[in-house]
C-alpha cells in the first residue's frame, strides 16, 4: 500500500512539472489583401505563442512593426495610417482549443479555437479553424482566416490613391517547442 | 497500517488540491509566459517621424529607402502683402520667387543621393544624406540623427559680375539633424548647420564666407494624414544682424502637411524667398512684419523602383 502511494505521488509530481506547455518564439504570420492597384502582402516571423496542451489555452501575439512589406512606403502607411502601431503595437489572440488533442501521439488534428482577437485595439470574438500537427514531440499549428477592416475600426479613407481592400487574409504558422523552466 | 494509509490518502488529496489549483491558474500562467516571451523582444526602430524628407525650409531625418526615387516640386510665390503684394499681383500668385525641382534616390535604406535645381540664383545642388542613428521604441536611443552634405553651383552671372571664376560660384552646406518622435502626433527636430559660400553672398563689404545656423522645426498631426508644420532657421551672423541696407531676417515658415498615399503636399507661408538652405540662410531679406511673406507648396512623390512585386503570401 505504501509503495502504491509513493508511486502515485511520483506520478503526480511528473504530471505537475508544467508538462504540456509549448512555446513558439518565431511564429510566421502573413497578410494578404487584393487591391485594385496592386496586391498588398506582408510577413512577420516575430509572432510569439503559448499553447497549453492540458487546458487547451492558446495565446498569440505579433508586433505590428515587425511586418515586412516589399514596398517600404506601404509598410509606413500600414503602420502609420491603418494599424497605428504606435498606439496599438501588437495584434493578439487569446482563446481555447475546443478539441482534446493528445500531443504525445504523432498525427494531424483539425482544431477549432474560440477566443478573442485584438487587432487595432478592437476586440472581436472569433472561432477560428486550424490544424495541429504533432511530429516527434514537436507541435505545429496552422490557421488561415479573414480580418475585416471595419470590424476593427481600420478606416479606409476616400482620398487615398492606393486603395486597400476591406478584408485581409491572415495566415499563421507556429512551430512549438516544449517549454522548459 | 490503517493510519499510514490514511496519511498517504491525506497527502494524496493535498497534492490533488495543489494540482487542481495549478490547472485553475493555468490561463494566467499562459498570460505571464506570453509576457515574458514578448519582453524578450528587441527594441524596434521608430519609423516615420516625418512624412517626407523636407518640412518647409529644413530637411528632416527621413531618408528615401533603397531603390526608391523621391520627386519633389517646391514653389514659393511672391509677397502676399507689402509693396510687392496686394491685388495687383493677385497677392503674390503672379510671381514666383523660387521654384525647386529635386530628385532623391535611395542608395541604401539609410543613405540617399540628392540632386536639385533652384530658380533662385539658378543654384544646382548635389549631395548625400545619411541617417546614421535611429530612435528606438524602448527609448534606449532617444533621437534619430541624419547628416547632410551638399555642394552647390551657381552656373550663371546673376546679380554680380565677380562670378567669373567657377570656384567663386561654389557653395557648401552641411547639416546635422536630430529628431525625436515624441508620440505618433508630435515630432520635433533641431539641426545645426554650416553654410559656406566661396564668394560671400550677397556680395557686400563685410560679409563673411561662413555662416553657422540652427534650425528648430516640428510637426503636430491633427488627423492621421494631416498635420501642422512649423520651421524656423536662425543664422548666426554678425554681418546679417547689424546690416541695415539690406536688412536680413530669419526665415520662418508655418504650414499644413497632407498625405494622400504616395504623395505628400505641404501648403505653407514663409518669409524666405528661396528654397535651398544655401540661398535662404545667406540671403533672406524679406520680413513677415512688412507683409513680405508668401504662399508656398511642396509636392513630393515616392516611386518604388524595386521592380515587379513578387508577393510573399504563400
Amino acid at each position: 500500500m505504501k509503495h502504491i502511494a509513493f508511486i502515485l505521488l511520483a506520478w503526480m509530481h511528473i504530471f505537475q512539472t508544467g508538462q504540456g506547455t509549448f512555446v513558439s518564439k518565431n511564429a510566421k504570420i502573413s497578410l494578404f489583401s487584393k487591391a485594385p492597384l496592386e496586391d498588398i502582402d506582408a510577413t512577420s516571423t516575430k509572432g510569439t505563442s503559448v499553447f497549453n496542451a492540458q487546458t487547451g489555452d492558446l495565446a498569440f501575439s505579433v508586433p505590428i512593426h515587425s511586418f515586412q512589406f516589399e514596398k517600404s512606403l506601404m509598410q509606413e502607411h500600414f503602420n502609420e495610417n491603418y494599424m497605428e502601431s504606435d498606439k496599438y503595437p501588437n495584434a493578439t489572440f487569446k482563446g481555447k482549443v475546443q478539441e482534446n488533442v493528445d500531443v504525445t501521439k504523432d498525427g494531424s488534428y483539425p482544431i477549432t479555437v474560440a477566443g478573442t482577437l485584438v487587432v487595432h485595439g478592437v476586440k472581436q470574438n472569433r472561432t477560428i479553424k486550424g490544424n495541429l500537427m504533432v511530429k516527434n514531440g514537436a507541435v505545429t499549428m496552422t490557421a488561415e482566416f479573414v480580418v475585416m477592416c471595419k470590424d476593427h475600426n481600420i478606416d479606409i479613407p476616400k482620398l487615398v490613391f492606393q486603395k486597400i481592400a476591406e478584408s485581409i487574409q491572415v495566415k499563421v504558422e507556429a512551430n512549438y517547442n516544449a517549454y522548459k523552466k | 497500517m490503517k493510519i499510514k494509509l490514511l496519511a498517504a490518502t491525506v497527502l494524496l488529496l493535498a497534492m490533488q488540491q495543489t494540482y487542481a489549483q495549478k490547472t485553475a491558474k493555468d490561463s494566467s500562467s499562459t498570460d505571464s509566459l506570453m509576457k515574458s516571451l514578448s519582453s524578450d523582444d528587441k527594441a524596434e526602430p521608430v519609423t516615420a517621424a516625418f512624412k517626407s524628407t523636407m518640412l518647409i525650409l529644413t530637411p528632416t531625418t527621413e531618408t528615401i529607402k533603397k531603390k526608391n526615387l523621391n520627386f519633389m516640386v517646391v514653389h514659393r510665390f511672391g509677397d502676399i502683402a507689402g509693396s510687392q503684394g496686394g491685388g495687383k499681383t493677385l497677392w503674390g500668385l503672379d510671381n514666383s520667387s523660387d521654384i525647386y525641382i529635386g530628385f532623391e534616390y535611395g542608395l541604401t535604406d539609410n543613405l540617399d543621393i540628392d540632386f536639385g535645381r533652384s530658380k533662385y540664383e539658378q543654384l544646382i545642388n548635389l549631395g548625400l544624406k545619411y541617417n546614421f542613428l535611429q530612435q528606438t521604441t524602448d527609448g534606449s536611443v532617444p533621437v534619430a540623427m541624419t547628416i547632410i552634405g551638399q555642394t552647390g553651383l551657381k552656373p550663371y552671372h546673376v546679380t554680380t559680375t565677380v562670378f567669373d571664376d567657377y570656384t567663386n560660384r561654389l557653395n557648401y552646406f552641411a547639416q546635422l539633424i536630430l529628431s525625436r518622435k515624441f508620440s505618433s502626433r508630435l515630432s520635433l527636430e533641431v539641426a545645426p548647420s554650416f553654410t559656406r559660400n566661396n564668394l560671400p553672398y550677397p556680395f557686400l563689404v563685410g560679409n563673411g564666407n561662413n555662416i553657422f545656423s540652427l534650425t528648430a522645426a516640428g510637426r503636430l498631426k491633427l488627423t492621421k494624414r494631416m498635420g501642422v508644420v512649423v520651421d524656423y532657421v536662425h543664422p548666426f551672423s554678425h554681418f546679417r544682424r547689424n546690416s541695415n541696407s539690406p536688412k536680413f531676417y530669419n526665415p520662418l515658415g508655418v504650414g499644413i502637411e497632407m498625405e494622400t498615399g504616395g504623395h505628400v503636399f505641404t501648403l505653407n507661408f514663409t518669409n524666405a524667398q528661396a528654397i535651398s538652405p544655401m540661398n535662404y540662410i545667406s540671403d533672406t531679406e524679406s520680413s513677415w512684419t512688412k507683409g513680405q511673406y508668401r504662399l508656398g507648396f511642396t509636392i513630393t512623390r515616392v516611386f518604388d523602383l524595386n521592380g515587379k512585386h513578387k508577393g510573399t503570401y504563400k
